[in-house]
């Protein structure tokens, strides 16, 4: 069964009472969603939905704006690809939030050419996430002290990101080179061994690594199978009466 | 019966005389009142009201009709003030008000009218920050930053959502159970009832234009999609309705979603396209040619049968498009760029711009655009993998690299990438916003060590 989006397995109670009413505008819920953000971020659970609401709070009141908050839930976002939670919240930040350092920097009053910097850099993580460059991944978060500033709040962000990209392997892979998955979970030697047989369940074997078979790495010839009922051809059928031969 | 007779709304240059009448009526009440954001709505003073319900109807009428794109900015304020009189009085009279609105489309002409005034206002705003260069209106506008607040606009169709109960009565009649029951004094006039409904739809909309299309298809909760809905009554609102959650749940990644949604109304244009000369077959078949063009993207994404009507016209109108889309590579970028402007709806700010830094204006439509284009670029190499994998059963992954003449890790990457994006959320029951997982491949492989191993496929 699938879970509809803006359902959040741990979101408090109260909570959800302002996400079901009016008070999802009032500007005076900010700091509750902003506390929330960092209890999200500190027990390592994950709501996107409030976070959206969030952003839409900002996107209203740009003088409530927190750039911290906003950085926060975008590194949570990172933590769920390859969903699409990155990109829902970009488009509720401001409109020039993407522009390039070279234009803004030659503005006068770029005020917060900070944030514009932090969310450019977070948006090459998410590219680099989205198009399965996860060893360029690593090398970029470990390239700029920024990264390390921006990720810091988020408990856990390394080994959260370790586990979807192993999500992500499990369903492609049945067996790998050790060096390739070494470079994609950014991990050697005991730190590796320890990841793949402990946490994910895989063997090593010399310089292979073996994932066990599941219900996407299988391969399994797919039947594309049509059901077509009757109505279905109503439209047919009545339109060779209707249509004079 | 038929929807479509209510193009008999005049067509948008016509009706200018009937706002600057009411200009006049708009300057004496703005005189009495204070604009202070949410509040304003409360702060008229309904003694103005009580003078003007005798012209109540052809006040009902007026906000039915469409305003001229280039009506000068005081029609533009004027018009505002109007819808807020006017919802002020209907809102926040002693009780419901006692009126048959004009025609069972008047409705969601007067929601639809209000948030496209709305709409062009924050364009017109924004570009003129943005230009930087007409000092005259950039100080009118300066000083008026809650017209047309996205703030007042959410209040108005909230309220309307609020007062008529309708989200109460329609989920009574999903249960199967009387809405009268529940809908109050207010929900049981026929007036604040249609008004409440179009308000979802408008809110929909409202929300999709300020991208947050998560909350846009999380509005429509209550509201069933088929054919006996409220909306497919008037077509022009039938038809909005699609567009925009087609075009959210495009934006989600939800493709095959957003197909089944264009591909809907679609056919049902495509069947009753007869009956449509009238004023409004133009912006019909505006909107028509857009949702091709957005099938176009989610086909390219996410390639599947299409219903046969639906496929011969999408060739027909862009075909040469379609094949460089479905071709993928850098070739294909400028394509998706193209029919993505053409095609979205016209993205609004919701807060006044910074007239001090005009370029810090930026048309929320290339933000949006950007943050798109990245996630095509992610997927722009699946098609190419597919066409290789389509012909092995099994294939040296380093051997395969050769032939495309990309280093054997970025192989790895678009392999894992396409496998990755075949997976989609697919609604089955519920809200909008609920689904399951679906791996829509045609084409499924694994990779074992340097090897790919593609399993064949389909079989019809």
């Amino acid at each position: 069964m699938g879970v509809p989006f803006d359902y959040a397995p741990d979101r408090p109670e109260h909570i959800d009472a302002i996400l079901n009413g009016l008070d999802r505008y009032n500007p005076e819920t900010t700091s509750i969603f902003q506390e929330y953000v960092v209890q999200q971020c500190e027990e390592k659970t994950y709501d996107a939905y409030a976070n959206l609401a969030l952003l839409k709070l900002y996107q209203f009141n740009p003088h409530l704006t927190k750039d911290e908050t906003i950085t926060n839930i975008l590194v949570k976002s990172l933590t769920v690809f390859p969903s699409p939670d990155f990109s829902l919240c970009l488009h509720l930040l401001p409109p020039h939030i993407l522009t390039p350092a070279s234009t803004q920097s030659a503005l006068p009053a770029a005020g917060d050419a900070p944030l514009s910097e932090a969310v450019q850099k977070l948006n090459v993580l998410n590219n680099l996430l989205g198009q399965a460059s996860y060893s360029q991944f690593w090398a970029t978060l470990d390239s700029d002290d920024l990264y390390a500033d921006l990720v810091a709040d988020v408990a856990g962000f390394e080994e959260l990101i370790r586990i979807r990209i192993a999500l992500t392997i499990s369903q492609s892979v049945r067996e790998i080179e050790r060096s390739v998955l070494e470079s994609w979970l950014g991990l050697q030697s005991e730190g590796f061994d320890k990841f793949v047989n402990g946490v994910c369940g895989w063997e090593i074997e010399g310089t292979v690594v073996k994932v066990p078979l599941n219900k996407e790495n299988e391969a399994k010839g797919t039947i594309v199978r049509e059901n077509v009922k009757v109505d279905q051809f109503a439209r047919v059928i009545r339109r060779a009466y209707e249509q004079p031969a | 019966m038929s929807a479509f007779q209510n193009g008999g709304a005049p067509s948008r240059a016509m009706d200018e005389d009937s706002d600057i009448e009411e200009e006049a009526l708009a300057a004496d009440y703005r005189e009495q009142v204070q604009y202070e954001g949410m509040e304003e709505l409360e702060q008229v003073s309904s003694m103005s009201m009580a003078q003007q319900t005798d012209d109540i109807q052809s006040r009902l009428a007026a906000a039915a009709q469409p305003l001229d794109f280039s009506a000068p900015l005081e029609v533009k304020f004027a018009s505002y003030d109007n819808y807020c009189s006017l919802f002020h009085f209907i809102l926040n009279s002693d009780g419901p008000v006692d009126l048959e609105p004009p025609s069972y489309y008047w409705a969601w002409d007067v929601i639809d009218e209000f948030i496209y005034q709305f709409n062009s206002f924050c364009s017109y705003r924004n570009r003129v920050a943005r230009q930087g260069n007409n000092e005259e209106e950039i100080t009118i506008l300066r000083e008026a930053p809650n017209t047309w607040g996205c703030y007042s606009v959410l209040n108005v169709l909230y309220s309307l959502i609020q007062r008529s109960q309708i989200n109460e009565q329609l989920a009574a009649m999903k249960r199967n159970e009387e809405p009268m029951a529940v809908a109050g004094d207010y929900g049981s006039k026929s007036l604040y009832r249609m008004l409440g409904y179009f308000s979802i739809i408008g809110l929909l909309r409202v929300h999709c234009l300020l991208g947050d299309f998560s909350l846009a298809l999380k509005t429509l909760d209550d509201i069933e999609l088929n054919k006996k809905a409220m909306f497919a009554r008037v077509m022009a609102a039938h038809f909005t309705t699609y567009y925009y959650v087609g075009f959210s749940y495009m934006m989600m990644r939800r493709y095959a979603d957003a197909i089944r949604m264009f591909s809907h109304i679609l056919i049902y244009v495509s069947r009753t396209k007869n009956f449509q000369k009238n004023a409004q077959y133009d912006s019909i078949s505006k909107k028509n040619d857009q949702m091709y063009a957005l099938i176009a993207i989610c086909v390219a994404f996410h390639p599947t049968r299409l219903d046969d009507t639906i496929h011969t016209a999408l060739r027909e109108k862009y075909g040469d498009q379609l094949l460089k889309l479905q071709r993928g590579g850098p070739e294909s970028l400028p394509i998706f760029e193209e029919l993505f402007r053409s095609s979205c709806p016209k993205f609004i700010s919701p807060t006044p711009p910074d007239f001090d830094n005009p370029e810090l204006n930026v048309d929320p439509l290339e933000h949006h655009l950007a943050i798109f284009m990245d996630e095509v670029k992610t997927n722009m190499w699946s098609p190419t993998v597919k066409s290789y994998l389509r012909l092995y059963t099994t294939m040296d992954l380093k051997k395969l690299a050769g032939f495309l003449e990309v280093e054997p890790e970025k192989l790895r990457g678009w392999l894992l990438v396409n496998k990755q994006r075949s997976r989609q959320i697919r609604w089955t029951d519920n809200g909008l916003l609920d689904g399951e997982i679906v791996n829509s491949n045609d084409l499924d492989y694994a990779m074992q060590g340097v090897r790919i191993a593609p399993s064949s496929d389909i079989t019809c």
